[in-house]
């Protein structure tokens, strides 16, 4: 077989020593790779051959171990994972800078204290439900179709990457991460744990409703594990343990009942729906700037033409919800 | 071209000059926009959060409605987009049609399943044609350099939706540079706008909103443009929340995708609705000529 055709590439690699650098620099370091050539394989040549400085984490090689996370041209992924022919059929050159939301320790190597503090907080291991004790000496059988519920979430390799690319962890430390958050789901829906309720109630006014549905966790996934989806499922099964409670869920419901009326959404009365009159008065002076602007927030919509049809759906399929 | 126009909750209400910027532009651009006031809203992601049954029935009967009309959709809001895409998706799967076709069928409604929903981004890019655009410019927007936001849902489940790509989309920049603009590439461009948490705690909406403001400017944007009204919302509306909120002094002119288009088409700022928005577009409006040949 005839060797494949290399192309010239720049890697702009992020270094930085925080006891040593006063800020932090892009290295570049030309290398002649074979288009298919991961990521990873690239950094450990420009370790072994140019600059033995580097500091990167790694295990496999494998895509199974979660080590080498890390942003390639703005997208947080595995080295391992990620070829460097299209990087730079794309950008022209290869930019790898260490993982998002989490301080850097040196070069591409962060410190994951915070993302595995967020996880332990969620008590990630099942809880025996007292009145249900697990049997001592022989395995607890499920069946396909049990596993088959949560058959996603155990995939996940904790290498936190849906961690670094999430816009709500980057903005407030009270939202514990796409990653914990699905794990949650995973012991949520076993039906070997006796904590199902428990942790429904505990996540619900701590920080689960600061999810964006970005789905950026989603995309950034190496394994599929899909979170945004799984956060989605805990919204839904958080109201229905123990209805609204916060601001989140008082506007996903509030917005629900909202265009039951007209079928389209009545702005004014979600204001209302979702904060209490305190609260409300103090949206008030941005409330009048855009009223002055965009008078029509305080008109309520003239209801669809089929409203009876609307009716029915919610008769059918969220009534029967509720008993 | 004819098309089913879903305009959306906000384009009818709040964000009106979304509504009038797609009526001019569709208007010269021969574009016959067929309403129906039977359409109701997408739901938001909000009503998929309290209860995603529901959500995917109230919007299998809204492709219901345009495939009767024998059209395809056309959404000119992210998240319109999104959730009627992803109803779209969901309906595929055995398992949901079973619980919405029966309440479907109690209503007089059946989903076959005929019908696209295109954002007007795509229908401009894609079905229109960016040369065909590109000729009927009367006033280049030469010198004025434009970061497009593209808003989370018109990219993102990427595999479920079917999008040009989840973190690299370049049909929004395609779009810009055929109007005369430049457009501007920067991280936040496919980030959040913080929308969704604007009602469950502003100050974290306020930052996220700042932070991709902040991105556009430092990359040299001297406007912002959405395809999401929702998003405008966040960039616009809330701006000085934003600013308030970073403590730093933000001025960015936030277009919607077809105020972009119309200005670029001859229509005259009043006609594009923008004396609407909370951010003065004056500056960006500088930068740009007068039309060519007066309207």
């Amino acid at each position: 077989m005839a060797a494949a055709t290399t192309i010239s590439v720049p890697f702009d690699v992020y270094r930085f020593d925080p006891t040593k650098d006063r800020a932090p620099r892009y290295v570049r370091y030309n290398l002649d790779v074979a288009p298919h050539t991961p990521v990873l394989t690239a950094l450990l040549r420009i370790r072994a051959e140019v600059d033995p400085g580097l500091t990167l984490r790694y295990s496999c090689r494998s895509a199974i171990c979660g080590s080498c996370a890390m942003v390639v041209n703005s997208k947080s992924r595995l080295a391992c994972q990620t070829q460097v022919g299209p990087e730079f059929e794309r950008h022209g050159r290869v930019v790898v800078d260490p993982m998002r939301n989490m301080p850097v320790l040196r070069d591409l190597v962060v410190e994951m204290g915070s993302f595995w503090g967020n996880y332990r907080k969620l008590e990630p291991h099942l809880i025996e439900d007292p009145d249900r004790p697990m049997p001592k000496d022989t395995p607890t059988v499920m069946t396909p179709q049990q596993v088959d519920a949560f058959y996603e979430t155990p995939r996940c390799i904790a290498c936190a990457a849906c961690y670094s690319a999430c816009p709500a962890v980057e903005a407030d430390p009270e939202f514990p991460g796409p990653m914990s958050l699905a794990k949650l789901y995973r012991f949520v829906v076993d039906p070997r744990d006796g904590g199902t309720k428990e942790r429904l109630l505990k996540i619900q006014p701590n920080g689960l409703w600061l999810c964006l549905r970005c789905h950026l966790c989603t995309e950034a996934c190496p394994k599929d594990v899909r979170p945004s989806e799984r956060i989605r499922d805990l919204k839904e099964m958080a109201i229905a343990v123990q209805g609204a409670t916060e601001h989140g869920s008082k506007h996903a419901i509030g917005f629900k009942d909202n265009i039951r009326a007209k079928g389209l959404l009545n702005e004014a009365r979600l204001i209302r729906q979702t904060y209490n009159p305190l609260e409300a008065v103090s949206l008030l002076p941005q409330a009048a700037r855009m009223v002055r602007k965009k008078p029509e927030i305080l008109k309520a919509p003239k209801a669809i033409d089929g409203i009876e049809e609307v009716e029915k759906l919610y008769q059918l399929l969220d009534e029967e919800k509720k008993s | 071209m004819r098309i089913a126009y879903y305009p959306g909750c906000v384009a009818q209400e709040s964000g009106r000059e979304l509504d009038m910027a797609t009526r001019w532009v569709a208007t010269a651009l021969g574009i016959e926009l067929v309403e129906s006031p039977r359409f109701s809203c997408c739901g938001s992601g909000f009503v998929d959060e309290a209860n995603m049954i529901l959500n995917v029935a109230l919007n299998a009967r809204n492709l219901a409605i345009a495939e009767a009309q024998g059209l395809d959709i056309l959404t000119v809001c992210s998240t319109c987009q999104g959730m009627l895409g992803l109803a779209r998706h969901k309906l595929n799967d055995p398992a949901i049609r079973a619980r919405v076709d029966p309440a479907l069928a109690q209503i007089g409604v059946t989903y076959k399943g005929t019908v696209k929903v295109r954002h007007l981004l795509s229908v401009l890019t894609e079905e229109y044609g960016l040369a065909t655009i590109a000729k009927r410019v009367r006033r280049p927007l030469t010198g004025l350099k434009v970061g497009a936001f593209y808003g989370c849902h018109l990219l993102r489940p990427q595999a479920e939706l079917g999008t040009e790509s989840a973190e690299e989309p370049h049909a929004f920049e395609d779009l810009i540079t055929a109007l005369g603009a430049t457009p501007v590439m920067y991280r936040g461009r496919v980030m959040c706008c913080g929308f969704p948490v604007l009602f469950v705690k502003e100050p974290t909406a306020n930052r996220i909103a700042a932070h991709q403001i902040e991105d556009a400017a430092a990359h040299g944007a001297d406007a912002m443009a959405t395809p999401c009204p929702l998003c405008h919302i966040s960039l616009d509306s809330f701006q000085n929340r934003a600013a308030a909120e970073v403590g730093r002094p933000l001025h960015m002119p936030v277009f919607h995708l077809p105020q972009l288009v119309g200005l670029a088409l001859g229509a005259s700022p009043e006609q594009l609705g923008l004396p609407r928005h909370l951010v003065s577009v004056d500056s960006a409006l500088d930068k740009i000529g007068p039309v060519a040949v007066p309207t």
